[in-house]
């Protein structure tokens, strides 16, 4: 319908939370609507507070919350309307995930290669073995690992890096058009923060999957994205192109994540040591010898 | 009111909290009967000293996790400490919090000693309010009646921007970075004398995670403690740390005062690291490093950088490059910087 | 599950005594399968005789041999509780798994026949069930109606356990890894339940030892089936105290006391090991 890959429209999610007694209402996502076209893959920059919604909005976008109020719909299937194995399979094929904590990402109790055949198996067709051994080593090559690192391991014996990028190696085998990634470099080196992220743009240019990049960090989401959203408490506060929105932000909660970037420079070692200090400085505090 | 009594003002910088010295830390797996060993750490050293926050930043996988689990003392096995010793100030002579009895580990942990691990979210008990599980750990070395506790709870959840509400809430009904900070918390509300962190802030937006920096440093400022600080945010050890040190491949690379570090890197390593930093406003395109990451199973002869260093030489294949001052307080591994030359 | 056992042996006292007690007495209900005597037959050896070579543990006033009569009755009363645990534990399982994966309608539907049974008493309804079938009622029967009562508290924690493991990410890589509920409930959460299941059987049976023996010595069981609570029953039929035949209460009481030791002794021991108050400082491994 109409060229949308993905339309969100007004959607509200509210949580109740707390004891018997002290119940309270919490909005975490305030009639929320953006749109993602068809053919035009595109990287959509999500950012915003601690708690303002992002993951919730993720989730409802990968149908696993459903909202409150407003309607989702995926290439013109409206969200809601999923059911029965069969239409869920052919929303997965879509659609994938890429999650916030690599180290929560697999079951502790499991080998990770698991997760990469199984995906394999069931999206592409084709249940033979031995190929399904040569895409998940080619998708591990993508992310610049391969099968016989990955091979008999638990997610204990590998790396919160080495573990994002095989969670983003078993999204890529689904083939899927949309990538909805809730803060998936937050726990790598910046180095290779710059390979995935390059890496999602390689995505975007040459596979045309349109992705959706929940971050903490603003200047990767300069780096990458074509369009950004700014949350706070529930509601996107700014939108639109992601140059133009972190050069000059309007809204004043956008100017004060702006302000709040630490740089990766040392200008003056005075200032390091009293930024950001809320509490009384003791007196007894040691002297300081660098 | 928490200072610790016997920290004597005098030999502040005489004896450092902690040294670390030589520390091998593997992996021991045996596979079909053949024994594999995953040299995480292999052979490094640096001293904490007191009252300061060292940094420890580097490659993905580059043994960080390993280094801080086993100044901790958290060693299961596969891991194995192979070599090396790491002497504390408050529990001298046992060489690691692996060798002493637990009596003594009792008596040190929150208290002394207190480590935030990576994925620090899990330490909260999933089937129990977030108040059970601070009444659980941190009741016990406070004290004092339950009312008082609570609001001391409901202060300290202030600084990092939590409302009391979470108290009543599940960790499942959370946010990331909300539970993340209830961990920090957690882990900060007996005022520690050393504080081990493992990644404490990579789920907190960059304005709450400004203040959650700002509730470290002015607890680590109120008792005079030491803090061993693990994060890939360039920004956060520019913004907090006193030294820092770069990590690559199990071994140390470079050591030096944080404005050293960014203004003056010198290995290799270090200088592509703070080079593929992306900014904001800044379009031009960065690369991440080349080559393959290091197998640590296998690692490269030499300078374990050789094959994806753009200064490599004969030299760097055959023999291990050590720890060099090449500045007072700057200390570099690797021949090329240490024979003078720079790129 | 392997490892876990393993770590319990070697690190927790408690777990070891508590195997070696539930060891003996499982011997002794072993041993029933060689008795020189059937367990019905009564007047087989001289009456009231009090322990000593021949006779270890004494006879009865019914010309039994308190030891092959003992071992008789902890078999049956170890398979009673063992029935007891086995159906209320793949009731709960179920019941738990479904409602805590599912949640929704389902959930409230599941959860409020759950509440309906933990609240209806149980001992009036046994009692009840007893005037009503008289001498039709058999152990196995009796059994079923317990493990309908057996199954509801359990349910509700495997309930709680699986509703938070259904939150964790790796859940959904699983599900977007194109698995089926069944599948993931089986092969992802069911390890985690594991150690509540085996620590719950030990408790449930216990439970329902301790509340088969009351009904019997009260006579409101069929008597004729040799349990422990049976052999009481008779001895006080007997007066055996009075008569100073204390041999005949005192070794089944023992036993029985020894199989709840044993049994909550391992029950206590994992959920020691299972707290996840541990869970603070063990890094590094799978739990
Ligand atoms: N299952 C739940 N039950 C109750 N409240 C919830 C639940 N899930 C989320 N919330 C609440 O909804 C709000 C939004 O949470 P969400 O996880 O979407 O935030 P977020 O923007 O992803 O934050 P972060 O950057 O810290 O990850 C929070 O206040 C959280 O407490
Ligand atoms: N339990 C384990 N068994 C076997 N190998 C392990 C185990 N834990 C970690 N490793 C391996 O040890 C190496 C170092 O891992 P470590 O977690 O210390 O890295 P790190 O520097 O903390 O990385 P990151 O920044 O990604 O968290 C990795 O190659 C990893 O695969
Ligand atoms: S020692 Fe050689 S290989 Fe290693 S970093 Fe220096 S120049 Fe590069
Ligand atoms: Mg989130
Ligand atoms: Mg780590």
């Amino acid at each position: 319908m109409n060229g949308l890959l993905l339309d969100v429209r007004e959607v509200s999610k509210t949580f109740t939370r707390g004891g018997l007694l002290s119940r309270e209402t919490i909005v975490a996502v305030n009639k929320v609507s953006f749109q993602l076209a068809v053919g035009r893959p595109e990287i959509l920059a999500i950012i915003g507070e601690s708690g303002s919604g992002k993951t919730t909005l993720a989730r409802m976008i990968l149908n696993t919350e459903t909202p409150t109020s407003g309607r989702l719909l995926l290439d013109g299937t409206d969200l809601a309307a999923i059911s029965g194995s069969g239409s869920r399979r052919a929303f997965m094929h879509k659609v994938q995930p890429i999650f916030q904590n690599p180290f929560e990402s697999f079951n502790p109790l499991k080998r990770v290669e698991r997760y990469l055949l199984m995906t394999r198996r069931r999206f592409s067709g084709t249940a033979e073995e031995s190929t399904a051994a040569a895409a998940v080593d080619a998708a591990l090559h993508k992310v610049g690992l391969s099968l016989k690192e990955v091979s008999d391991r638990y997610p204990h014996e590998l790396s919160g890096g080495q573990l994002q990028r095989v969670a983003i190696a078993r999204a890529l085998l689904a083939e899927p058009k949309l990538i909805v990634a809730d803060e998936p470099v937050s726990m790598i080196d910046a180095s290779l923060r710059m390979s995935i992220v390059n890496l999602f743009k390689t995505l975007r240019d040459d596979l045309g999957i349109s992705i959706i990049y929940v971050t903490h960090d603003l200047a990767t989401a300069y780096y990458i994205s074509d369009r950004i959203m700014i949350m706070q408490k529930g509601s996107v506060v700014e939108s639109g192109d992601a140059r133009t929105v972190l050069k000059a932000p309007r809204h004043p909660y956008t100017q004060q994540l702006r302000e709040a970037v630490l740089l990766p420079e040392v200008s003056d070692p005075a200032a390091n040591v009293t930024h950001g200090i809320n509490g009384p400085i003791s007196p007894a505090a040691p002297e300081r010898t660098t | 009111m928490h200072a610790d009594a016997e920290q004597p003002q005098r030999d502040q910088d005489a004896q450092p909290l902690l040294s670390v010295r030589d520390l091998q830390a593997y992996y021991q797996t045996s596979h079909a009967g053949v024994r594999r060993g995953i040299r995480a750490v292999d052979g490094v050293s640096f001293a904490v000293r007191r009252g300061e926050i060292y940094g420890l930043a580097g490659e993905s996988s580059s043994g960080k996790t390993t280094l801080i689990k086993s100044i901790a003392g958290a060693i299961r096995p596969p891991l194995e400490i192979v070599g090396g010793s790491m002497e504390f100030a408050f529990l001298p002579g046992y060489g690691g919090l692996h060798r002493a009895p637990p009596a003594e580990l009792e008596r040190i942990r929150w208290r002394h000693l207190s480590y935030i691990m990576q994925g620090s979210m899990n330490v909260l008990n999933p089937v129990r309010r977030v108040r059970s599980s601070f009444v659980d750990f941190a009741y016990p070395h406070i004290g004092g009646s339950r009312r008082r506790f609570e609001q001391q709870v409901i202060a300290h959840l202030a600084r990092v921007k939590l409302d009391p509400s979470v108290l009543a809430a599940f960790p499942h009904e959370l946010s990331g970075g909300m539970r993340q900070r209830a961990a920090l918390a957690l882990a900060t509300i007996c005022r520690p004398g050393f504080i081990i962190a493992d990644e404490p802030t990579t789920a907190l937006d960059v304005v709450v995670q400004k203040e959650v920096l700002g509730m470290l440093r002015g607890i680590q400022r109120e008792t005079g403690s030491s803090v061993l600080f693990v994060t890939h945010d360039m920004g956060v050890h520019a913004h907090i740390t006193d030294r820092l040190a770069i990590m690559y491949a199990g071994r140390l690379v470079e050591e030096a005062a944080t404005t050293e570090i960014f203004g003056n890197p010198l290995h290799p390593y270090t200088r592509h690291l703070i080079s593929s930093l992306p900014r904001i406003g800044d379009d031009a395109p960065r690369q991440g490093l080349g080559g393959a990451p290091p197998n640590l199973a296998d690692p490269p002869s030499g300078c374990r950088f050789h094959p994806r260093c753009p200064l490599a030489r004969e030299i760097c294949r055959r023999e291990i490059p050590v720890m060099g001052e090449s500045a007072p307080g700057h200390r570099v591994a690797c021949f090329a910087v240490n024979q003078g030359e720079r790129a | 599950m392997a490892v876990f056992l393993r770590d319990l042996l070697r690190y927790r006292a408690e777990f070891r005594i508590g195997v070696a007690l539930v060891a003996a007495v499982l011997l002794l209900s072993v041993l029933a399968s060689f008795s020189p005597y059937p367990p019905d037959s009564v007047y087989v050896v001289p009456p009231d005789l009090p322990p000593s070579l021949t006779y270890w543990f004494g006879t009865t006033s019914r010309g039994q041999d308190v030891f092959w009569q003992l071992s008789f009755a902890i078999r049956n009363t170890l398979l009673f509780g063992g029935t007891v645990a086995l159906v209320s534990r793949l009731v709960a399982l179920a019941v738990g798994l479904i409602s805590g994966y599912k949640g929704g309608w389902l959930d409230r539907v599941l959860m409020s026949v759950n509440d309906t049974f933990i609240v209806i008493p149980l001992l009036p309804i046994l009692v009840l069930f007893y005037f009503v079938m008289r001498d039709r009622i058999s152990w196995l029967m009796l059994a079923l109606i317990m493990a309908c009562f057996g199954w509801a508290y359990d349910a509700r924690l495997i309930r709680s356990v699986v509703m938070s493991l259904r939150q964790r990410e790796f859940t959904q890589t699983s599900l977007f890894s194109g698995m089926s509920t069944r599948q993931i409930l089986t092969e992802e959460h069911l390890p985690y339940v594991m150690p509540i299941l085996f620590s719950t059987t030990m408790n449930n049976m216990v439970w329902s030892i301790g509340l088969e023996v009351t009904l019997a010595v009260l006579g409101f069981t069929d008597i004729n089936t040799p349990t422990i609570g049976g052999m009481i029953y008779w001895a006080n039929q007997h007066t055996a105290m009075v008569a100073g035949i204390w041999w005949w209460i005192a070794f089944p009481t023992i036993t029985v006391i020894m199989a709840f030791i044993g049994l909550f002794l391992l029950a206590v021991s994992v959920n020691a090991h299972i707290d996840p108050r541990s869970r603070l400082w063990s890094v590094g491994g799978a739990s």
